[in-house]
Formats: structure tokens, sequence, C-alpha cells
């Protein structure tokens, strides 16, 4: 559908608006969709982070908190009245020198009192001001650059005497540690919530393609009624399409019917002016000299357009039926009745052939009995006396034969017999325009006229037309 | 040879009239399709021309009724209607020809003669009956080979009287056929152009059934 309608010009072009809103209905809902999708994505993403991120943070500081008490658990003062540990803490992390594990304790100017090996030359430097009882926990920069993340408690030790001020406890380890745990799981998160994000976003897509489906219906519906395969849309449709399915069926039958009175009226008006014509044609050629032949020439003039334009009107509605079938053989009896009644004084016969009675002809029954008939009336005007008539299958379309025992026609006129509004013999009374008539309507149904010289001597008509299929 | 022209357009009708009576006939105009249907029914016409848009009755429904009615004149159709359709239900209906408007007064009066002389019987435009000749045509009358002249009436009662050959015509449906509706009937006319007729062509051209009327017959059939 979007390449579609690239094709086409667009409307809105040259209104200054900028249009920035997509075009296609199934895009404006998908990057909608997509839009929301990502959004709640990326909410729900960093959510999920935050909160795992909070997790991994208090477990790291509950790990801290268990060394804490663990170091505090081992401190004792010696004999000396130096704060020593009576055993070493079960970290071996805490002996490798900038292993990112460091535990110091320090009094309350912040000055080390013992420190884990792994700190080596540092000290942690814990400026925060001395606080009894609670547990704090603080950032700061370490050896190596790092930064650190420090729980510490100030704990006044049993042993101490009761005035002394109370011991700084300090556990520290590398943030770094923390981060690592952090990243593959933000990894994994974005990773998953992506994928998540396209399948959703494909969903939308094939959700929209199936809720449009039936706009999709209406478009095809449209180009056959277009296309002549079909007069309504009807049919089954959704109740939020129905309204505009019904919409559009009355708009075309109102059409229809607009198109079928102007119709009506331009087939009106030709008729009524035949006969004014006919007077005035009469009336000029019982008076004699200059004024009379130019009224005669005139209403010729008239007299052709009324004709061409009647023509026209009728070859119009040609098409836009659907689904006509006329079988030949009948149109061919009635013609040939009415021809031998009107050429009775002439004595041709006519002899129909080749008819297996079921070839059928795809359009309507009148257009048919004017090419038909308007070839067979010239044969006719021109044969001595016998016309033949045949039908018959040929690569899928319907030929029918006219063929007469006359003098014929040279083959350089046969181009100029079928053009438009050439009379070739003045004295045979409108030869030319009927086989203009003929080669029109036989375009429309998408066939041709072709003459010929005739095996019979005369002039021999070829009219190729649509077949119409058997009928169920 | 008497005709009716059933035409509405007033113009037009007028015009055929006079062309018709030009051309030697006997015409009555109508331009309503009642008057039509009881003039058809009623009076003996030798042909009618009809058009087929009328007012009160449609050509095609009188044309009909006519039919069943079991009245056989020939009917030429003159219609603005040119399709095939509407010529197949014309000639269906019961009409002899077609004549789609607008038309030539020459190829009107060029297709009613075509009919009449069917009608009659007669193949050929020229009606040869022993020394006398009539070219329907020219309405000229030769008599062994030599042009005779002729006026109105004595040709058109000569050519009626030609187109029945054979038959006995009284003198009453001689009038019929030769006057149009307003003419006075005057049974003593018809004597006088007999007799005119029967000078300038030879006593035998004319036979007189006694008590009858009169009838033109080939010298060859004369015995029949």
């Amino acid at each position: 559908m979007p390449g579609r309608r690239a094709a086409r010009p667009c409307r809105r072009r040259g209104i200054s608006q900028v249009n920035t809103r997509p075009r296609s209905l199934a895009s404006r809902l998908v990057i909608a969709a997509i839009l929301w999708i990502a959004a709640a994505l990326a909410i729900g993403g960093l959510l999920i982070s935050a909160l795992f991120r909070d997790s991994v943070e208090r477990n790291f500081d509950t790990r801290l908190t268990v060394h804490v008490d663990s170091l505090i658990a081992v401190s004792r003062y010696d004999d000396s009245g130096r704060l020593i540990l009576s055993r070493t803490l079960p970290e071996p992390r805490f002996d490798l020198p900038y292993s990112g594990w460091y535990w110091q304790i320090s009094d309350q100017r912040g000055a080390a009192l013992v420190r884990s090996r792994s700190l080596w030359d540092q000290t942690l430097d814990i400026s925060a001001p001395g606080e009894q009882g609670g547990m704090r926990t603080e950032e700061l920069p370490g050896p190596d650059g790092a930064m650190l993340r420090v729980r510490f408690i100030d704990v006044t030790l049993p042993e101490m005497p009761p005035d002394a001020p109370p011991v700084r406890f300090a556990v520290a380890a590398d943030r770094r540690e923390l981060k690592d745990e952090l990243r593959p799981f933000n990894l994994a998160l974005l990773w998953s919530m992506g994928a998540l994000g396209l399948g959703l976003a494909a969903a939308v897509a094939i959700q929209v393609r199936f809720g449009l489906q039936p706009l999709r219906r209406v478009r095809i519906a449209l180009a056959d009624i277009r296309g002549g395969r079909t007069e309504r849309m009807e049919g089954d449709w959704p109740s939020e399409v129905q309204p505009l399915v019904s919409e559009l069926d009355s708009l075309l039958e109102h059409n229809a019917a607009v198109l079928d009175r102007a119709r009506t009226h331009v087939g009106n008006l030709a008729h009524a002016l035949k006969t004014p014509l006919a007077v005035l044609g009469n009336e000029a050629s019982r008076s004699r000299g200059p004024r009379a032949d130019a009224i005669d020439r005139q209403v010729v003039t008239m007299r052709r357009w009324v004709d061409h334009y009647l023509s026209r009107a009728r070859a119009a509605a040609t098409g836009a039926v659907l689904g006509a079938r006329t079988p030949v053989a009948p149109v061919i009896g009635d013609l040939k009745r009415t021809l031998e009644r009107i050429h009775a004084d002439r004595s041709v016969e006519i002899v129909a052939q080749g008819e297996d009675g079921s070839a059928a002809f795809r359009g309507e029954r009148e257009d048919l009995e004017e090419m038909i008939g308007n070839l067979l009336d010239n044969a006719c005007k021109w044969a001595a006396s016998r016309v033949t008539v045949s039908t018959a299958h040929k690569d899928g379309q319907l030929v029918v034969t006219i063929d007469d025992d006359g003098a014929g026609l040279p083959a350089s006129q046969h181009g100029e017999a079928i053009g438009r509004g050439r009379r070739l013999d003045e004295t045979s009374p409108g030869s030319g325009l009927g086989l203009a008539i003929v080669s029109e309507i036989a375009g429309l149904y998408g066939g041709e006229l072709q003459l010929d010289e005739s095996p019979m001597g005369g002039l021999r008509a070829e009219l190729t037309l649509p077949l119409a299929a058997e009928p169920d | 040879m008497r005709l009716l022209v059933v035409e509405d357009d007033p113009d037009l009708a007028g015009q055929l009239a006079e062309a018709l009576r030009e051309a030697g006939y006997a015409v009555d105009v109508t331009r309503d399709g009642e008057e039509a249907e009881f003039l058809g029914d009623t009076e003996p016409y030798d042909a009618v021309v009809l058009d087929l848009g009328l007012p009160n009755v449609d050509g095609m429904t009188i044309l009909e009724r006519w039919r069943e009615g079991g009245r056989t004149m020939p009917v030429l159709i003159l219609t603005a209607r040119d399709r095939w359709s509407d010529k197949v239900a014309g000639i269906d209906a019961g009409a002899d020809d077609y004549l789609a408007k607008p038309f030539r007064v020459e190829e009107l009066l060029a297709r009613l003669r075509a009919l009449i002389r069917r009608t009659g019987g007669l193949a050929s435009p020229v009606i040869e009956i022993g020394p006398v000749s009539i070219d329907t045509r020219s309405s000229r009358v030769t008599r062994d080979g030599t042009p005779v002249k002729l006026t109105g009436q004595e040709y058109r009662l000569l050519a009626y009287l030609a187109h029945n050959l054979g038959k006995v015509l009284s003198r009453t449906e001689l009038t019929e056929h030769l006057y149009d509706q307003d003419f006075d009937l005057d049974s003593n006319t018809i004597e006088v152009f007999v007799g005119r007729l029967r000078r300038k062509l030879g006593a035998e051209a004319i036979e007189t059934v006694r008590g009858l009327g009169y009838r033109m017959v080939r010298p060859e059939d004369a015995d029949l």
C-alpha cells in the first residue's frame, strides 16, 4: 500500500503546512504502538535495574556488615593496651595488597590503630563525625584510584576504660565489585527488553495488518467495481466498515442513476432533434438556391453530430454491464426476420451458418444487435441476392463473419470505410457511419471489426468479440 | 392510392402530406393516436406512415391492435428511435418497413412505392399490362412505347387499378382509395376518368364488369 500511495501525487503538496504525520493508517498505528512499547519497556527496565541494584547493594552492605561484626568480635586490647586482633579474619583478600577489600580500626581523630594488610601503606580516611550506635555507610576514594564503599561503626569495647572514646571499625570494598555484578544483569536486561520490544512491535504490526484487512478489502472491492467485475460492494463487513460500505454503495447507486439520467437526457435530446431536422432538411431540399443548399449542408452536419453523440452516449453505457451474456443465434434470427422484411423488394436471402446455438457474446444484447444489425443491413444493401452470417469460436473469442455477393469494396478503402462518419458512397443511404459505429462499439468491448474480400465476391466483415462463458 | 399519415409534429405532418399529394396519393393526416387507430380500422388505406411517439396511444400499440384486428395494409414506421432492437420490435409488431428520422422525403416515397408494389404482388417498379407500361418511380405511362400524357387523377386511377391487377374494383372502392376523407363522393367522377383513360390507352385497357365495377387484366390472363 505505501508503494501505491507514493505513486500518486500527494494532494497536500503545495500547502504550506508541513506534513509530518504518517500517511498510512497502518504506519500511524504501528509507530504509535512502538512509541508506547518503547516507553513502557524503558521505564520497566529502569525500574527492574534499580530494584536489582538496590538488592545487590543491600547484599554488598550485608557482607560488609558481617565483616565489621567479625572485626569487632576478634578485636581486643592486649596487655600493653594496644588494640590487636585475636585471630585473622577468614577473608583472604584482606591480606592481599590492594585487593579491593580492606578493614581499618581507627580512633576518633581518624588515625588508624590497626588496618588490614591489603591496605598496605594507605589508610582509609573516614572523616565522618563520631556517632554512637549506628552502622553507617560512606563512599570514598581508596588506593589504586578505586572508589570504595565503606561500612563503619563506632564502638566502645568492653575492656576499654569507660571514659575512653569509642573506636571506629570500618570495612571497605571496591565498588567495582558491585558494578561487576550489576553489569551482566543490566546487559541481559537490555537484551531481553529489546527482544520483548521487537516481539511486541511485530505483534502490533501483525495485529494492525489484520485489523485493517477490511480496508484492503474495501479497496479491492472498489477496484472490482471500477473494473466492472462487480456492481455493489455488499457482503460481510465489520461493523466499523459497514457504514462506509453502505455509504459507498449508495453513492455508487446515486452516481449510476445520475449517469443514467444524463444519458437518457442526451438520448431524448438527440431524438427530439431528429423530427425538426427532418422537417428542415426536407424544406431545404424542396427549395432551390444557395440558401437552401447552405441549410441542407447544416442539416447534414447536425444530423451527423446527433448520430455521433447518440452513439457515444449509448456506447458509454457499454462495459459497465456485468455478467451480461447474449446468445448470438436469437439475435441473428431477429435481425434476419427484420432485414428480410425491410429489404423485401430486393429479395436478398440471409443465410445463417455454423451456429452451434451455444455461442454467446459477453455484453449487452442491444450492442450486439447494433453491430450485427448494421453489418447485415450494409450487406443487404450491397448484396446481389445472398448474404451469409456465420458464428464461430476462435482462440477464445467470438467471431461473427458476414459475407455478401455484391460488388465489394477495393481493399484500399477498407480502412476508410471503418473510419468515423465518412461516407464512401453518398448514393447509398448512410453506409459509412454504420460501419464506424460498429467498429467503435466493438472497440469498447475490446473487440474489432475487419473488412476483407469475401469468397462470395462481395465484402466480408469480420467482427471479433469477447466470448461469454458457459452459464453455470 | 390512399395513405394515412400518423405524425404528431404538425410541420412534418404537413410536409409529408404535401409531398405525398404531389406524388399522387390521397392522404389523410392525423396527429392523434386514438384517431389514427379508428381511421386505420375503418378506412381502406393502401399504406400507413406511422410515427411511434404519439399522444394518447403510442404507435406500436396501434399497430399491434390493427394486426390483431386483421388489418393487413402495409405500415411504414417513421421514428427517431433507430436502434436495431427498436426496428426488430417494430417489424415484429407487424410493420413492413422502418424509416429512421431524419429522412429524405424522396427516400420515404421510394420506400412507400416499393411497399405498395410488394403488397400488390408486383416485383418490378415498372408494371406492364399488354401494350401499357407504368413506371411507378417516375409516374410515366407509355402505350406501345409511346409516352401518354395523363392528369394526376387519371394516373392515380390507373396506378390503383394496375396495383390490383385482375381484381374487380367497385366505384365506391375506387373513390375510397383515390380520394381522402374530405372529398365529397360523386360516383360519376370515376366513370368520367375511366372513359378518359380508355380513350388514351385503348378501350380494352380497362374492363367493365357489369354491376360490380372495373378491373385491369393482362391479355394473357383475360380468360380467367
